[in-house]
């Protein structure tokens, strides 16, 4: 193969592209659809700061409580709010079907609710607009569309013979044709990505790993456009006339971009039943109770345990202990339920993830699930992204929690045993702004890679079967 | 220079070419005569490694040709339609085309090689979707100039040119000869045939049934014989 | 001529592989909306059976405390879902049919969300009307895309032109072929359905189907135009995709995303907030106050008096406890007043997208649109009220539990009767499918 040869008809390839006009229009709506999209992902995100307001106006609520007893503080609880990554102005993923805010207090994990998609009709079923998803199902049909006679017209109007008998040989021709389009693939990607990265350095908030997500997210749409571009040629190679190869594009992107990816996560639903909230709370509940009632310090279950800190400080009743009973036995049973909550939300999430492990793994045959994924993951929009996000709620609840029942313990008169009104037996609102508040942590990448790895696995497969079946194509590919 | 040895071809059960010999030495004109279907444009494909022989060889200077050859480099073919990219110039499709088989010309050289195929300047800068059969030909033969081959392989040259163009053709043929190249033809057309080969080889069904000098042969004699031969 | 024209076209591949996936994906897609259906109507059933069992538990436990039974009691409000939604899941998925809620504060606990996983929902649900408005419209475009083409590339069509009468009808007839098949195609998947799931034929299962049948026939109206623009098969399948794409998702789509920015929702969030602190912050301050507010509002209830200030008191906590939705009130209604306003601004658009509008009857039909939701928060909020109203007083004269008949608290079914418009329903899509008949038909004699 002589490189020399092979850009010729690269370029022979673009130029000649560029003589047609359905180019210019092809350009014209991408352009159309681009800037849209830029539009709405950055009012999307505006909306960050309705989040980081409420949280703001959350937290000045929790600060302004005057001295009260600690566990009054513990039911008055705080918010979380659910804050969009900065590159989720590329690619919404899960983001509007997930909850954006949760109710922080003692003794219950409460539900993340207000999804953008509670609020939606079903026109949000349609799908939305984002750059990443014009990049993952429009740039497809356009490279498709650009390429799919690459070849086969060479042929039907005899040029190839001509190609051929002037020296060039098949591999010249096939990668020739490819890079040509693949330089059109890729200046219709570029775009995306530059805005993006301009998004990115006028955004405050892009530090730390953003950087390293963007490069790694523009090399899987430059990679995504490649291996488009090299199928677009091996069918081109392999039609017999340009309508063929047409049709079998066309039906290759209707297979990959809508059918199977809905069907295979319907599938993966039927399969792995996920229990209803009612089961899950009960199965929650049951558990607990067996570990006795902790708000009740008269429970029979925490008798024992009564007992137990009576002998070791050698009184007779604890309100003759030297802390708040009330508020150790609260911190006991905050460890316990909490730790029982983690383990179902565990398996509930385990169970999630096995209904989508269908798609995951379907990545492997089918690039196009392999970039969506990749893509959610890089731009902090994905259910793992999500799933951080309560877990670090959880933890802050978990932490908020105790930290009242230690008050409690520490500065409430022991002989106060249960009971919470009134302006007697109160802590110093000094203490509400001593606990730090609630800040949502991005996923850091390499935790999100992780869990992306057989995407990534699958678009260096799909990168080198499809030069693979390129080369193999040059061997058998007929030119008359 | 060409050299066919017992080549044959068989689609599936259909024998397309069936033990073909014949030598081609430079400075000739060969012609191929014969119906449609009878294993002229086979041979051509052969010669230029489209496909493979079922059995038997073909040489250009003794080197063999298969599919991964690289023979095309001393050879240049024109189709029977030269059907270049519509949307470039003439001089534009020469570029492209010559710098394929590794030339690389200059602008003034690249007009010249049209002006010596006979199309006109003014041409030179038109799209290729308007241009006639003829003068896409002379683009051709601009394109088998541009690569200096010794040997060069013609599809029907002269099927739907006017008198004019089928004259100025039979003129660069003569030159190309002339310098010491060798032209393959097929073809129906006898007169042109008589006109212009230095050899002329009759095909029906596959086989190669009769050979003849154009020294030795008129035009009607030559018809006489190919209506008979068919 | 139509047995001739029925054998060639079922002899070809294309309508062979059309027919068979179809029908295949129909059926997966009523399998899933079954499923759909058992999986609600056990989130339903575990509920209401589940009841019984909670109002014993608390009666038992806390009888001799109204107070703080009512505390702990749940009361049950469902909206039921009907068989239809199981065809047209349509925002069931996501919003619950179920709500428990006690008679403390609503805000708290009418917008608790169900156990989702949001992939799945990003997804979307493989439902019948996913097979309708999306895979349908494709199958007739790979019927239709080549319904003049094919015989002008294969060289037929001079033939055809000089063997019939008239090479529109020839072409119509063509047409009819395929619209028989791909209707009764729809037909079967359509009494599959109703069988599976056991769905009446009543109205609102019959404006289910004939728009159904409507929206196909506006896709053979467009291809049957693109047709008769006389372009190649190439031209006319990328044509129609086009249209396919900005029909189905990019219009559709970018609709979405300019009425979600242009109405977002923070009330929502101020709500919450509001609700926790209208309620908490009344621990701190004069019950006083706090009763003047809600003798306000229930001025009926002002012979109770004021408690005092010290100490616990439960008509002074369940006047606290609503003072959580007074003080969110605003910010409830300007999100319930966003949420109806994109629901009226899509409905508009839908008006003129025949997806979108396809979409917005089969929800409206199945009773899983986000208006159906709407009037079932509203519900809730009846609901509690007068559920609020029927204890208030009994815990204000701290009356014997037992004493109160608990039977009338089962389980309470949200009845949804919603008349069909007809004419709304099936004008638009008969419009768009004479437009594109009477652009072909224009176009007639140069074919």
């Amino acid at each position: 193969m002589r490189i020399g040869i092979v850009l010729l008809i690269a370029k022979h390839f673009w130029t000649s592209v560029f003589k047609t006009r359905t180019i210019y229009l092809l350009m014209a709506i991408v352009g159309i659809l681009l800037i849209y999209s830029v539009y709405s992902g950055t009012r999307y995100y505006d909306q960050n700061h309705f989040r980081s307001d409420h949280q703001e106006m959350a937290r000045k609520s929790w600060e302004g409580n005057p001295d009260k007893h600690p566990h009054r503080m513990a039911h008055f609880g705080t918010f979380a709010f659910r804050t969009k990554h900065p590159l989720s102005q590329f690619d919404f993923g899960i983001e509007s079907f997930t909850g954006n805010a949760v109710f922080l207090e003692a003794h219950k994990q409460n539900t993340v609710n207000f999804s953008e998609a509670g609020f939606s009709t079903g026109l949000l079923r349609f799908g939305e607009l984002s750059m990443a998803m014009i990049l993952q199902t429009i740039l497809p049909l356009i490279i498709f569309f650009v390429g799919y006679s690459a070849i086969v017209s060479d042929r039907e109007h005899g040029t190839l013979k001509l190609l051929l008998s002037q020296g060039a040989s098949w591999k010249e021709i096939l990668f020739g044709r490819s890079i040509g389009l693949a330089w059109i693939a890729i200046l219709f990607s570029l775009p995306f990505l530059l805005i993006t990265l301009w998004l990115l350095i006028n955004d405050h908030h892009s530090s730390g790993d953003v950087w390293t997500r963007f490069f790694m997210i523009s090399m899987t749409y430059l990679l995504f456009a490649l291996i488009l571009s090299l199928v677009t040629i091996f069918v081109s190679t392999g039609s017999k006339s340009s309508k063929n190869a047409l049709v079998k594009l066309l039906g290759l992107w209707m297979l990959m971009t809508v059918l199977l990816p809905r069907s295979s996560q319907a599938l993966g639903s039927y399969f792995y039943s996920t229990p209803t909230k009612l089961e899950f709370r009960s199965k929650i509940e049951a558990e607990v109770i067996q570990h006795g009632d902790s708000h009740n310090p008269n429970d029979p279950h925490y008798q024992a345990l009564r007992d137990s800190v009576l002998a070791v400080h050698q009184v007779d009743d604890v309100t003759e202990l030297p802390f708040n009973y009330g508020g150790f036995v609260m911190s006991v049973g905050e460890e316990i339920s909490a730790r029982i909550y983690n383990k179902h939300h565990n398996e509930l999430l385990e169970q999630y993830r096995n209904q989508n492990k269908l798609n995951r793994w379907l990545a492997i045959v089918n690039p196009y699930l392999a970039v969506k994924n990749l893509s959610m993951a890089l731009c902090g929009t994905d259910f793992e992204s999500y799933v951080d996000f309560q877990l670090q709620a959880e933890i802050y609840r978990y932490e908020l929690a105790q930290k009242m029942n230690e008050l409690q313990i520490k500065h409430i008169s022991p002989n106060r045993v249960s009971g919470s009104e009134g302006k007697t037996h109160v802590v110093s609102r000094e203490e509400w702004k001593a606990f730090p508040d609630f800040e949502h942590q991005y996923l850091s990448i390499g935790r999100s890679l992780k869990n992306e790895s057989i995407s990534s696995i699958s678009l260096m497969l799909w990168t080198f079967l499809a030069i693979g079946l390129i080369v193999r194509q040059s061997k058998i590919a007929k030119a008359i | 220079m060409l050299e066919a040895i017992d080549l044959s071809k068989m689609y599936g059960n259909h024998e397309a070419l069936i033990d073909l010999n014949l030598t081609v030495r430079t400075g000739e004109v060969y012609c191929l005569l014969g119906q449609n279907g009878a294993g002229k444009t086979t041979t051509i494909n052969l010669f230029l490694g489209l496909i493979n022989p079922s059995r038997g060889k073909a040489l250009i200077n003794g080197k063999e040709v298969n599919i991964n050859s690289d023979t095309n480099q001393m050879i240049a073919y024109i189709p029977e339609v030269v059907q270049l990219y519509g949307n470039m110039d003439g001089i534009e499709n020469l570029n492209f085309f010559s710098r394929l088989s590794g030339h690389t010309y200059s602008k003034k050289e690249l007009v010249e090689l049209l002006e010596k195929a006979g199309l006109k300047k003014e041409d030179h800068t038109k799209k290729l979707s308007s241009y006639s059969k003829g003068m896409r030909q002379k683009v051709g033969i601009a394109i088998a100039l541009s690569k200096n081959a010794q040997a060069i392989f013609m599809d029907e040259p002269t099927s739907g040119l006017d008198p004019k163009a089928t004259d100025e053709f039979t003129t660069i043929c003569k030159e190309l000869v002339a310098e010491d190249k060798c032209i393959f033809m097929a073809t129906h057309d006898i007169f042109n045939a008589v006109n212009v080969g230095s050899r002329i080889g009759i095909m029906n069904e596959g086989k190669l049934v009769h050979t003849a000098d154009t020294s030795s042969i008129n035009a009607n004699e030559l018809q006489e014989l190919y209506l008979k031969t068919i | 001529m139509y047995a001739l024209m029925f054998g060639q076209f079922l002899r070809t591949r294309t309508c062979q592989i059309g027919l068979v996936l179809i029908l295949i994906l129909g059926v997966i897609s009523i399998l899933i909306g079954k499923q759909f259906l058992i999986d609600q109507e056990k989130i339903t059933s575990d509920v209401v059976e589940n009841h019984a069992g909670h109002l014993k538990r608390n009666l038992e436990f806390h009888s001799d405390d109204i107070g703080l039974l009512l505390y702990y009691l749940e009361f049950v409000l469902v909206n039921p879902s009907s068989p239809i939604a199981a065809l047209s899941i349509g925002q069931r998925d996501i919003n619950p049919s179920v709500q428990s809620v006690n008679i403390r504060t609503l805000e708290g606990q009418r917008h608790d969300t169900d156990l989702v996983n949001p992939v799945s929902l990003l997804h979307g649900n493989l439902d019948l009307s996913f097979i309708i408005l999306f895979v349908f419209p494709l199958l007739i475009i790979a019927f239709t895309y080549n319904l003049r083409s094919e015989e002008v590339e294969s060289g037929t069509w001079r033939l055809v032109g000089v063997m019939s009468k008239s090479k529109f009808k020839f072409l119509l007839m063509k047409l009819a072929v395929r619209i028989a098949l791909v209707l009764i195609a729809l037909v079967v998947l359509i009494v599959l359905a109703a069988l599976t799931l056991n769905i009446s034929w009543n109205a609102a299962f019959v404006a289910f189907f004939v728009t159904g049948f409507l929206y196909q026939l506006f896709w053979f109206g467009i291809c049957f135009w693109v047709v008769s623009l006389r372009q190649n098969s190439a031209v006319n399948a990328l044509a129609l995709l086009v249209i396919w794409l900005t029909l189905v998702i990019l219009l559709p789509s970018a609709l979405n995303n300019h009425i979600a920015n242009k109405y977002p929702v923070p009330e929502a969030l101020t709500t919450i907030i509001k609700q926790r602190d209208g309620y908490h912050q009344k621990w701190d301050t004069s019950k006083r106050e706090t009763m003047e507010k809600f003798y306000t509002k229930y001025p009926q209830f002002e012979s109770f008096g004021f408690p005092p200030e010290e100490g616990f008191n439960w008509l002074w906590y369940y006047a606290i406890q609503h003072m959580g939705d007074e003080e969110s009130l605003d910010d409830s209604q300007m999100m319930r007043a966003k949420i109806e306003q994109r629901e009226f601004k899509s409905r508009n658009w839908a008006k003129v997208v025949p997806t979108m509008h396809t979409q917005v009857v089969f929800n409206d039909v199945a009773g899983t649109s986000l208006t159906n939701h709407m009037d079932f928060l509203r519900q809730i909020q009846d609901f509690h009220e007068q559920i609020r109203l029927f204890f208030y007083p009994k815990i204000f004269h701290d009356e014997n539990a037992k004493q109160i008949n608990w039977e009338q608290f089962e389980p309470s079914y949200v009845q949804q009767e919603e008349e069909i418009d007809w004419i709304g329903n099936l004008l638009p899509l008969t419009i768009g499918l004479f437009l594109f008949l009477l652009l072909a038909v224009i176009n007639r004699k140069a074919m």
